[in-house]
């Protein structure tokens, strides 16, 4: 009898092999062609199980990150208070997106916000620091210096023609937003679009200066994500963006990579200011829209709705 | 020996000052220091007609001076040990002898002793201009942590594109906030001073200037240790040359009082004759125990102390007290308490998150130098913090626990319409709304548009509005004194009900977006046909929330 031979067998090492490489093309057509099934994905449940439950659903984090990839995750954390108060993203959201990130191969998941109340308590207060401590290669970092954000030129810009954007939001490869769903006193509502004024050096000129509706239009032409992830588990119907205010709860993640046609789907989730609206009906995502950066009518969309 | 516990000492020092941060256990004294000054403590009391109970630690140097002697000067002093740190560095070359006039030149601190505490009993505080303690500490805040930290992130920003290419992201991101301060590069300079003046003798200031080294001399001779030379001395001079105070006299004396302990004699003596026996005996004699203050100079001193100290509240600044547009920080005892007790250390600056306490400068004449006020274009009082008073060593700010600091109402919010972006331009601005932690600023709908009010009820003057306010140049909104509570005791909590103040955060305030149909703009009248016309175009938007379009 010949003795069993040491190492692989031939077929077992092309039945690896090509296994192998049909998972690494299905991953990679999938990636990079092929429309995902669902436009939205909206998932009831708890924070971490619902975000989780939402990317599986999109295709899964592989879907937008990809090995040794930089993400910078942009949640609410700009305001001193705790989840209850729902002005900041879920820490548990924000922590299961950044997990999903680092198994997908993300090289470093940087947390970040430009905060209205003093960053080191921020920091402790909105939780998401304290999430996080336990994830490799995760910062939760406040930028509020100058000389970490970067002039880039808007060219679609109607009212803007350029602004200083966080650098590392610029250098990394993936962004993803993660709002929390909120009323703003200002721009009706506050989520994904409007989010991304957490992501500049001179958030103020938006409210002095420019209107500010047209202003995150034009932010939100140079400014990208590839995937959203609206926290629509606690909503602050009243008293936004800061609070406290009427908080409802929906119990809803809201996902997709149409930033516009997740903030139009969350503006149907609650009553804001104790009135229905659509998202037609919210300056900001209305002029977004126009600018040709989503989808603002959702119903026409192909959602999965599901539960956690 | 004395180097180390110097050093220890300088180190301790510094340590506690860096703690000093919102942070700050409770159970931290990070004003250990200044506590243990008993000059501070008693000019604070005299000066304050008040009981600091804080302040009792300084007995407890004076009573180990008693015991021990003059130890504190030589050994812990972080202003001597900077001194004596920098003397071989910079002075090493220069050779000093005993100034002429250093007889008369002793008595100057106990000229300006006895003027701080005359000053005191006549109800104002000079002691901050020459306590050790408190300008070190001062120093420090003002002088030395603004360019300790901007070298600091300097530093990081050079290492920053290593880190990031290493990805070290901690060190990558890492940045601290720039304190900055008014008065810097004076105070720095005043130190600068002091320690160019060791260029003229050894410890210049520690011989002839420190009132806080003149106040434990006087009790220093009562002490156990006492420097005793043999017999024997050949008086050599040795000793005369090596004493950093010149306490040492021809034939072997000892000027007691200021004999600081150092021992630096003993290693100084070539006969080893030189020692600091422990049983109280008799002053040998040859020795003098006494500061050689004349009587008339002695007179001179209180009357010019009394003098100075009455004359600095006969200005205008004492009658507009409290009508001067400065905001105390939260729990700062009624005003004139509040300047006669403070004692300008800068504790409660260093520690400040926001940065927002500052030195006040000439608005309340040379009674308010160096006292904190609160900057509030600069950065708001953050609400979450009450260090200010925790750290505070006379308890000028009384340390409150974060529900009395909320109702210890620093002003109130009024808003200049003629400046806000929304009355006079009708823009949509909303930033002191979304700031205000206690939802004080309400819109309410005026000429068709929804324009910001202050509820002065609600308003505790923290600051967050006037320091957010996008307008260029003075905010449109600023805090201004009125309502300010300012108690000496009691509870703010209780004074704030009793007048009616709510700082609990109201939830669902703005109901009235949509619920106000009542507070719709009055149909315009004769106005209408004027700059308001405008305005009209856009009634539409008041029935909805802004932001939403019908």
């Amino acid at each position: 009898m010949p003795k069993a031979r040491e190492g692989v067998s031939r077929r077992d090492f092309l039945k690896t092999a090509s296994t192998g490489l049909a998972v690494g093309l299905a991953g990679r057509s999938r990636g990079a062609s092929a429309a995902p099934s669902h436009d939205l994905v909206v998932i009831s449940g708890d924070p971490a199980a619902a975000a989780h439950r939402a990317v599986d659903a999109l295709g899964g984090m592989s879907r937008f990150v990809q090995k040794g990839d930089r993400v910078v995750l942009k949640p609410n954390m700009s305001f001193a208070s705790g989840p209850d108060r729902a002005s900041n993203t879920h820490p548990a959201v924000v922590h299961a997106v950044a997990r999903m990130c680092l198994e997908a191969g993300a090289e470093q998941v940087m947390v970040v916000d430009n905060p209205l109340q003093s960053a080191e308590l921020c920091l402790r207060r909105a939780g998401v620091a304290e999430a996080c401590k336990g994830l490799k290669n995760t910062y939760v970092q406040m930028f509020t210096d100058q000389k970490f954000y970067r002039e880039v030129k808007i060219p679609k810009g109607k009212v803007l023609d350029r602004v200083e954007v966080l650098k590392e939001a610029l250098d990394s490869q993936v962004l993803i937003c993660l709002p929390q769903a909120k009323s703003h006193s200002n721009t009706g509502i506050s989520m994904g679009i409007k989010g991304l004024m957490g992501l500049i050096w001179d958030r103020w000129s938006f409210h002095s200066k420019y209107n500010i509706n047209e202003a995150l239009a034009d932010l939100a032409t140079v400014l990208r994500p590839k995937l959203t992830i609206l926290d629509a588990t606690r909503a602050l119907t009243t008293g936004g963006p800061g609070g406290p205010g009427e908080v409802v709860k929906p119990n809803l993640v809201i996902a997709g990579t149409d930033p516009v046609a997740v903030d139009a789907f969350g503006v149907g989730v609650a009553p804001w200011y104790g009135q229905q609206f659509k998202g037609r009906q919210v300056e900001h995502l209305l002029a977004a829209s126009q600018r040709g950066l989503g989808k603002i009518d959702v119903d026409g969309l192909n959602i999965l709705k599901a539960t956690a | 020996m004395r180097a180390a516990s110097q050093a220890v000492s300088l180190a301790l020092f510094t340590l506690l000052f860096a703690l000093a941060n919102y942070r700050l256990p409770d159970w931290l004294p990070a004003d250990i220091y200044l506590r243990l000054d008993p000059l501070l403590g008693l000019s604070a009391m005299v000066a304050g007609r008040v009981w600091v109970p804080r302040v009792v630690w300084g007995l407890a140097l004076l009573v180990a001076t008693v015991l021990i002697g003059r130890f504190f000067c030589s050994h812990i002093c972080p202003l001597g040990a900077v001194l004596d740190f920098l003397d071989p560095v910079l002075f090493r070359r220069v050779k000093r002898r005993t100034l002429d006039s250093d007889r008369r030149l002793r008595n100057i601190k106990y000229v300006l002793l006895i003027l701080c505490i005359a000053a005191a009993l006549a109800g104002s505080s000079l002691v901050y201009l020459l306590d050790p303690i408190s300008l070190l500490t001062r120093t420090y805040t003002l002088a030395l942590f603004p360019p300790f930290v901007g070298a600091v992130n300097l530093a990081l920003d050079g290492v920053r594109p290593v880190a990031a290419a290493l990805r070290w992201m901690s060190v990558a991101t890492l940045s601290y906030a720039q304190p900055v301060f008014y008065t810097s590069l004076a105070t720095f300079l005043i130190f600068a001073g002091l320690i160019a003046l060791g260029r003229l003798a050894p410890r210049f200031w520690c011989r002839y200037l420190c009132p806080l080294g003149a106040l434990l001399s006087l009790v220093s001779p009562l002490g156990r240790l006492r420097r005793e030379v043999g017999t024997e001395c050949p008086a050599c001079g040795a000793c005369q040359e090596a004493c950093p105070m010149g306490a040492a006299t021809d034939e072997g004396g000892t000027r007691v009082a200021e004999c600081i302990q150092c021992r630096t004699c003993v290693a100084a003596c070539p006969e080893d004759l030189i020692t600091f026996p422990t049983s109280p005996r008799m002053l040998p004699t040859g020795t003098s125990a006494h500061p050689d203050l004349s009587r008339r100079g002695f007179l001179y001193s209180i009357a010019s102390g009394v003098g100075v100290g009455f004359a600095v509240q006969q200005s205008p600044f004492t009658p507009l007290q409290n009508k001067q547009q400065l905001i105390r920080p939260p729990g700062a005892l009624p005003e004139s308490e509040f300047l006669t007790t403070c004692i300008r250390c800068g504790e409660c600056m260093k520690s400040c998150l926001t940065n927002t306490l500052q030195p006040t400068l000439w608005e309340s004449g040379l009674a308010g130098l160096w006292t904190p006020k609160l900057d509030l274009r600069l950065a708001a009082c953050e609400q979450e913090c009450n260090v200010c008073g925790k750290v505070c060593p006379t308890q000028a700010i009384r340390s409150l626990d974060l529900e009395e600091k909320t109702h210890a109402k620093l002003g109130t919010a009024v808003l200049k319409k003629e400046m806000c972006l929304v009355w006079a331009q009708d823009k949509l601005c909303l930033i002191c709304d979304e700031i205000c932690p206690y939802d004080a600023i309400v819109f309410r709908t005026i000429d068709g548009y929804r324009r910001p009010f202050v509820v002065a009820s609600r308003c505790n003057g923290c600051g967050y509005c006037e320091q957010r306010c996008p307008v260029e140049g003075d905010s449109a909104i600023v805090v201004a004194p009125i309502g300010q509570i300012r108690l000496r005791t009691g509870s703010y909590v209780v004074e704030a009900k009793k007048l009616q103040l709510d700082f609990k955060p109201n939830p669902g305030d703005d109901q009235f977006i949509l619920k106000s149909e009542g507070l719709r703009a009055q149909p315009d009248t004769e106005e209408s046909a004027g700059p308001r016309a405008q305005s009209q175009a856009a009634p539409s938007a008041t029935r909805k929330p802004k932001g939403f379009l019908p």
